[in-house]
């Protein structure tokens, strides 16, 4: 069993806040680490890893002080050990250019507009991190209150428990 | 809400430790025949103990994957014991074969389930077991009390054909959304998510291919010179486990009360008409109309397992995808125990063990319920393939033995019967995993509907079983 992260990269407080608060179904399940720019981001991501906990999803702001949302997501797609992360843009602001620039060369795997709901936003939480889950080699079975249960067994099940108790 | 991070580190703590501690004890284990010296026990009797508390200890602890500990198994009783041992065997000693300890992987019993994994992996790729739940359930209508009853009838029909696991993760996704649904003060929460692996546990016990201690006693019991066919084995099992699982479902109705006046359960799939599917279809229908007429045609499960594989390769429906999907590790694990007990009957490593202890001061009946109870009791906390791999050779040589009258086939049976009846902790069966894993069940649930419908099932197993099939004739 691994530990997996859940990482916000988001400058304004209230905000910040918000999206914590939505998350909060997720709480228990997965470590949620906030960071206000890109450069705390970075610190926040090197300390997970010194504990050995992995980032399963980065839910970023586009427009931030410093290095921009999509150049840090840019930067851990070309990581190995965060390369694996789903990659989410809660933004109102990225471009064209940034967006597409995302898709290409970040992996991006959604989009989400500002401003979000709380149900659409843990809609796409949840499918991201069922995604992540069942990509990685963790036991997808402690996951099936909080994602996609339906999913998360049937996959458990096709593994056939790695020869185990059987 | 517990905390997945901490429990988490915690997991993996103990994991790693018994694991280490595993590969420890079963290292010492294993050494204790080659130096102490074992009276009246042959050198290859000191081998193939030391082969034997190996098993023990690995199976147990899990210190390396099941499915490797067989094969461990199998490689050190051929270096050790076999006619190509590489250290030197006293003369007069009969030695096995090597390449019987290998044929272990190619067993007559193994082809069937071989044939079985065809049919439930066919069944889960062109969705007939939605499809066929959606049909079923329809006729028990929306009261909550009907719909449970469904859906354990549903388990328990399709974990005889299918594995038990795969079954539970079929119906448990259909029924989370059930669940979600339900008010959180709900009982029949906890009452569907406990009904699927009581029925799917339950159901496995009713054939041949239901679940791999079958396979293993029905293996050993053709080893030993004694056939059930695939329909006796039915005859025995299926009448009692039907009733199991209606009393389990009046027990979860009584323990776990609905206070909702209706349920409705919405299965999203429709059969597949594709040739492939069509194919499929007639495939299974075939092999189990075969299975279930054997007296009529008399060509033995083991071959008409095959039926399947030959077809459903031959036609192109199964590819080398699918061949390669196949639950290997199952089979392999299965073969380990058949390994291990050649080895410890060949060595006369049985016999000595038996030996130790005055059965003949014991009623037959007693020595069924105690290899039942202590098949039900390790696996509880170990495997139900790796228990019934250990108790089986020991089992079946003191049932054949002069030291007790009791029939070698209810000693096999009962060992199978007594590892799927242990259904009580979360770690028990997969099933059980499964249904933890949706946070509506605590272990205390599922602990004491356990406890109660293994012993019951016990009880009538060794009770009433008896007593019907004398009535049925297949005694």
């Amino acid at each position: 069993m691994t530990e997996i992260a859940i990482l916000v990269v988001e400058d304004e407080p209230e905000v910040r806040d918000a999206i914590e608060r939505d998350l909060a179904p997720f709480q228990g399940y997965f470590r949620i680490e906030a960071a206000d720019d890109v450069a705390d981001a970075r610190d926040v991501v090197r300390e997970l890893a010194t504990e050995g906990i992995v980032v399963g999803l980065v839910l970023c702001d586009h427009l931030l002080p410093g290095t921009l949302g999509t150049d840090f997501l840019v930067e851990l797609h070309g990581d190995a050990a965060t390369r694996g992360a789903r990659k989410v843009l809660l933004t109102g602001q990225a471009g064209l250019e940034d967006t597409i620039r995302a898709v290409n060369e970040a992996g991006l795997d959604h989009y989400v507009p500002k401003p979000w709901t709380a149900a659409g936003l843990q809609g796409t939480v949840r499918e991201q991190l069922t995604e992540f889950v069942l990509e990685g080699d963790v036991d997808v079975l402690p996951y099936v209150p909080v994602l996609d249960g339906p999913r998360l067994v049937a996959a458990a099940a096709d593994r056939g428990w790695e020869g185990r108790r059987t | 809400m517990y905390s997945i991070e901490r429990m988490a580190r915690r997991a993996r703590l103990v994991v790693t430790s018994r694991r280490r501690l595993g590969l420890v004890l079963g290292a010492v284990a294993f050494a204790i025949p080659f130096v102490v010296d074992f009276p009246d026990l042959s050198e290859p009797g000191h081998r193939a103990m030391a082969v034997f508390l190996l098993a023990i200890v690995f199976w147990v602890t899990e210190a390396i994957p099941l499915f490797a500990t067989a094969a461990l198994v199998m490689f050190l009783l051929i270096v050790l014991i076999s006619d190509q041992a590489l250290w030197s065997l006293p003369g007069g000693y009969e030695a096995p074969p090597f390449s019987s300890i290998y044929g272990a992987l190619a067993h007559p019993v193994l082809m069937l389930f071989l044939g079985g994994f065809f049919l439930a992996n066919g069944a889960a790729r062109f969705g007939l077991d939605r499809s066929l739940a959606r049909v079923v359930l329809r006729p028990f209508g929306d009261s909550p009390k009907m719909i449970l009853l469904g859906v354990m009838a549903v388990a328990a029909t399709f974990s005889m054909f299918m594995s038990n696991t795969a079954t539970t993760a079929t119906l448990v996704a259909v029924i989370l959304p059930v669940i979600a649904s339900l008010e959180p003060g709900d009982r029949l929460r906890v009452a569907l998510a406990l009904a699927i692996p009581i029925a799917a546990n339950i159901g496995g016990i009713g054939t041949p291919v239901g679940t791999p201690p079958n396979a293993i006693a029905l293996a050993a019991l053709t080893d030993a010179g004694f056939e059930i066919g695939f329909l006796r084995w039915m005859a025995m099992a299926v009448p009692l486990a039907a009733l199991l699982v209606i009393g389990a479902w009046l027990l979860l109705v009584r323990a776990f009360p609905p206070s909702c006046a209706s349920v409705s359960i919405r299965i999203d799939a429709e059969f597949d008409r594709s040739p492939a599917a069509w194919v499929f279809y007639a495939t299974f229908a075939a092999t189990v109309a075969l299975w279930l007429t054997e007296p009529l045609h008399g060509i033995p499960a083991t071959i008409v397992g095959f039926v399947p594989v030959v077809v459903l390769l031959g036609t192109g429906v199964f590819k080398a995808r699918d061949l390669q999907a196949i639950q290997w590790h199952i089979l392999w694990l299965v073969a380990g125990g058949l390994a291990l007990g050649l080895g410890v009957t060949s060595t006369g490593l049985d016999r000595w063990l038996i030996g130790l202890v005055g059965w003949d001061a014991l009623p037959g009946w007693l020595i069924v319920a105690l290899l039942a109870l202590v098949a039900t009791a390790m696996s509880t906390v170990i495997s139900n393939s790796a228990a019934a791999n250990l108790l089986m050779p020991i089992g079946l040589t003191l049932a054949m033995s002069d030291a007790v009258a009791v029939d070698p086939i209810r000693v096999g049976f009962m060992i199978a019967i007594g590892a799927s009846l242990a259904m009580a902790l979360p770690i028990s069966t997969p099933p059980n995993a499964i249904a933890y894993s949706t946070g509506t069940v605590s272990t205390g649930d599922m602990l004491r509907t356990g406890l109660v419908i293994g012993v019951v099932g016990l009880v009538m197993f060794l009770g009433v079983g008896p007593v019907l099939w004398r009535l049925l004739g297949v005694s």
